[in-house]
């Protein structure tokens, strides 16, 4: 990798107590925050994950009982989705658009500030439920009514659930006013839109989404506290209300979600993989646009969750749901292209992201089939359809998220992580995660539910089941791996410099950790890819 | 890591061949059940073959080009004519796939103009109810004791299919079938077995404490079996002793 070169300014070390941490308006503190504690979410809800297969591991366990198993699967899903995947992409935008674009801070800084500490309030009060009468919400992260309804939800573990989602959802959408805003009005003199990193580009259609989707959420939590504690009927059938109300609601905000979870890391792998191949991205105009028809299809697809409700267009639903496989062909072919006569680097970061795209295929390879109402009907919440949305948000999301984490941990704390661990993580969760997830395919055409406590021990499910268990085992040595490999490297000596891994945008030519308002310095902008072209302008795009 | 992409093909290959050529899908024993297991086969082979060009195309530039020196490879990008070929393939393979969901789709969800049976299928936390209309039959099941669903072979029965509380559905994994049974929402549908046995019921959608043993029976029988069964007023001493569970 070529070393620190960059004119880069030192940042100052009086800027760090802890009140400085929790007062700041500064986007990479908040940004750091909001990782950091997106990942201690992703600790807990891991560890949940462990609950549930050791309680899977064989048939008819009693480790938890079935309210527990209910209330563990619930936190597991709603932690995962809500305080993890979607927090941790909100957090590395916020930490990294201001600085690809040349930007010394967000537009709105405060508003800013204001939306972690609404995600981390937010994220306390739904697991607050654990602490109240009747448990925790135990409904799963889609709560449909009328399950989750006060007759039979009767605790409060369900309206913490409520006001907590409520919380993250409007987090959520000042967030992606916020990012909208920014990179429209604050990009730096010769940052035109056409030169937008991509990930940059990734979170505005996320952001858009997110002005379209989240308002969905908070209207169908609303409906359901009135339902549970005002007389409210919106889903109460036989009272003028509809069960299946409450599903279009959810899921007009929850398929827009699914890509909302997978389009920033899109971006992030659409970032590591041109470094690491030391080559542009293959086709710059084409990964931009197919985030753009993603987004834009991701608002006609939500009822094909609602394939075997009976009274919905399927046909429709199932159309449009194919389509998406075309941006997401494209965004594939790009990265393949990319790495095509490239100059391949084998680094942890590089690792993980030949990892995604090797897992993520997987997912929307049945993906397209559960898109197939036919196959649904059998598929739809059985264990094939967990199998699915594992490898789309697990071997997907997941992944990039340790991309993302190897790739910027140096810039944000200013040391690098251990490569050698690094490998070893990357091994670990790699073969971890498709023991844990490809038998559930076949768990799934067996005919296991997804949702249940127990099973009958019916021939060859304690063995798959048990497969997985291992490997959710394996999986959970190689987190504890990167937990290690983090608190050690705050330890040691190995500083990362401004630019470790030869990076183009513009993070890599400030310092690690950027100083306060991020630049003293930037280079001349005339490619998506500036630093790159400061450093090496024998290569640089020729003018046109 | 290639060999373990290797092994996995192997595994699945192995699995297909080894479990009768269903790719990890039972067959079904229903006429509607062809439709989804033809549906399947066919996204089967279609995954199958994506899956094989494109692990190709990823593993292929990892081996080809590594890194070999410090020298930059050249700093090409874009390629009308691959962007096209990259967007066009894909564009007609989900309208051929399409094309075939189409036409399954509308094989499973025919109803027949007259159904020779029709039985009431009522969901409620955590067992089921079957009735048969003009019959006073009412089978109420618990978690504890599944109930029977039985169906005549050869015959199409006609499932009339709602639920009394919160959501459920009803899910036959040997028919390669689920429907959701929502209060008040009718749902309509025909299953038309052809074969004979005992097949596995449960509840798909997550609907509470129970819901994991929410279980049922359905047993297939002759047209005779079910006509001397119905006569009875549902005594299982009607039913010839039949196999054991598909």
């Amino acid at each position: 990798m070529t070393t620190a070169t960059a004119p880069s300014p030192r940042s100052d070390p009086a800027r760090r107590g802890i009140v400085e941490w929790l007062t700041s308006t500064d986007h990479k503190h908040v940004g750091t925050l909001y990782m950091c504690t997106s990942v201690f979410y992703f600790l807990v809800a891991g560890a949940l994950a462990m609950v549930i297969r050791a309680q899977l591991s064989q048939p008819e366990m009693t480790l938890v009982g079935p309210h527990q198993y209910n209330e563990v699967f619930t936190l597991h899903g709603t932690a995962m989705i809500f305080l993890f995947v979607v927090p941790f992409a909100l957090g590395l935008g916020n930490y990294l658009i201001p600085l690809q674009i040349g930007a010394p801070d967000m537009a709105f800084p405060r508003l800013n500030a204001v939306t972690y500490w609404l995600f981390f309030f937010g994220g306390l009060t739904v697991f607050s439920g654990v602490l109240v009468n009747g448990g925790a919400a135990a409904t799963g992260w889609t709560a449909f009514a009328p399950l989750s309804g006060i007759k039979i939800a009767t605790g409060g573990g369900q309206d913490l659930w409520i006001a907590g989602l409520l919380m993250t959802s409007v987090s959520g959408i000042f967030t992606a006013v916020n990012f909208i805003t920014t990179t429209f009005l604050y990009r730096a003199p010769g940052m035109t839109m056409w030169r937008l990193p991509i990930f940059t580009w990734e979170m505005i259609a996320t952001s858009l989404m997110i002005l379209m989707a989240f308002p969905s959420l908070a209207a169908v939590l609303a409906m359901l506290y009135i339902d549970r504690h005002l007389g409210g009927q919106f889903f109460q059938a036989g009272a003028g209300g509809n069960p299946i109300l409450y599903q279009h609601l959810f899921w007009f905000f929850g398929h827009p979600e699914v890509y909302i979870m997978i389009l920033p890391y899109f971006g992030v792998i659409s970032e590591i993989i041109p470094v690491f191949s030391r080559k542009p991205v293959f086709g710059y105009t084409g990964l931009v646009l197919s985030a753009f028809a993603i987004a834009g299809l991701s608002m006609g697809v939500w009822a094909h969750h609602m394939f075997t409700t009976g009274v919905v267009a399927n046909l429709f639903f199932s159309g449009v749901s194919f389509l998406i496989a075309v941006p997401t062909g494209i965004k594939f072919f790009n990265w393949i292209g990319t790495m095509w006569k490239g100059s391949i680097v084998f680094a942890t970061p590089m690792l993980f992201a030949i990892g995604f795209m090797l897992n993520f295929l997987i997912g929307g390879i049945s993906g397209v089939m559960v898109a197939s109402p036919p196959i649904d009907f059998n598929a739809e919440d059985s264990y094939f359809l967990v199998a699915h949305f594992h490898y789309v948000l697990g071997g997907g999301s997941l992944f990039a998220i340790f991309a993302a984490i190897y790739f910027w941990f140096p810039k944000v704390f200013g040391k690098m992580l251990s490569e050698r661990l690094g490998k070893w993580v990357f091994g670990l969760l790699f073969v971890g995660f498709n023991a844990t997830f490809f038998v559930m395919h076949f768990l799934g055409d067996m005919g296991m539910p997804r949702r249940v406590y127990t099973y009958a021990p019916l021939p060859g499910w304690g063995t798959l089941n048990l497969i997985a268990s291992v490997g959710a085992a394996i999986m959970a040595i190689g987190v504890l791996l990167f937990a290690y490999d983090v608190v050690t490297t705050f330890f040691s000596r190995r500083y990362a410099g401004a630019d470790p891994w030869g990076g183009y945008t513009l993070e890599w030519w400030t310092s690690s950790p950027p100083p306060e308002f991020n630049f003293t310095s930037l280079p001349p902008i005339r490619s998506e890819r500036p630093v790159f072209d400061a450093k090496h302008p024998e290569l640089a795009r020729p003018k046109g | 890591m290639r060999n373990g992409r290797i092994a996995l093909a192997v595994l699945a290959a192995l699995c297909s061949a080894g479990c009768g050529r269903t790719y990890g899908l039972p067959r079904g024993a229903t006429v509607q059940a062809q439709a989804m297991y033809q549906d399947w086969t066919i996204f089967f082979y279609a995954g199958l073959a994506v899956a094989a060009i494109v692990f190709t195309l990823i593993l292929v530039p990892l081996v080809v080009w590594r890194r070999r020196s410090e020298a930059y490879p050249p700093q090409f990008r874009r390629n009308n004519r691959w962007e096209f070929v990259y967007t066009g393939i894909p564009i007609l393979m989900v309208l051929a796939l399409f094309g075939v969901t189409y036409v399954e789709e509308a094989r499973v969800e025919r109803l027949a103009p007259h159904p020779a049976n029709v039985v009431d299928v009522i969901a409620f936390r955590w067992s089921w109810e079957f009735r048969y209309p003009g019959h006073p039959i009412a089978v109420v099941g618990t978690p504890q004791s599944p109930p029977a669903l039985i169906l005549p072979l050869g015959e199409t029965t006609r499932i009339h299919l709602t639920s009394r509380d919160v959501n459920h559905a009803f899910w036959i994994p040997g028919f390669l079938f689920k429907r959701d049974a929502i209060a008040g929402i009718d749902n309509y549908f025909d299953l038309q077995p052809t074969h004979l046995g005992f097949f596995r019921g449960k509840c798909a959608e997550f609907c509470g404490l129970d819901h994991a043993t929410m279980t049922f029976g359905v047993r297939v029988v002759t047209q005779n079996d079910y006509a001397r069964w119905l006569r009875s007023g549902g005594s299982s001493a009607a039913l010839s002793p039949v196999g054991g569970p598909s």
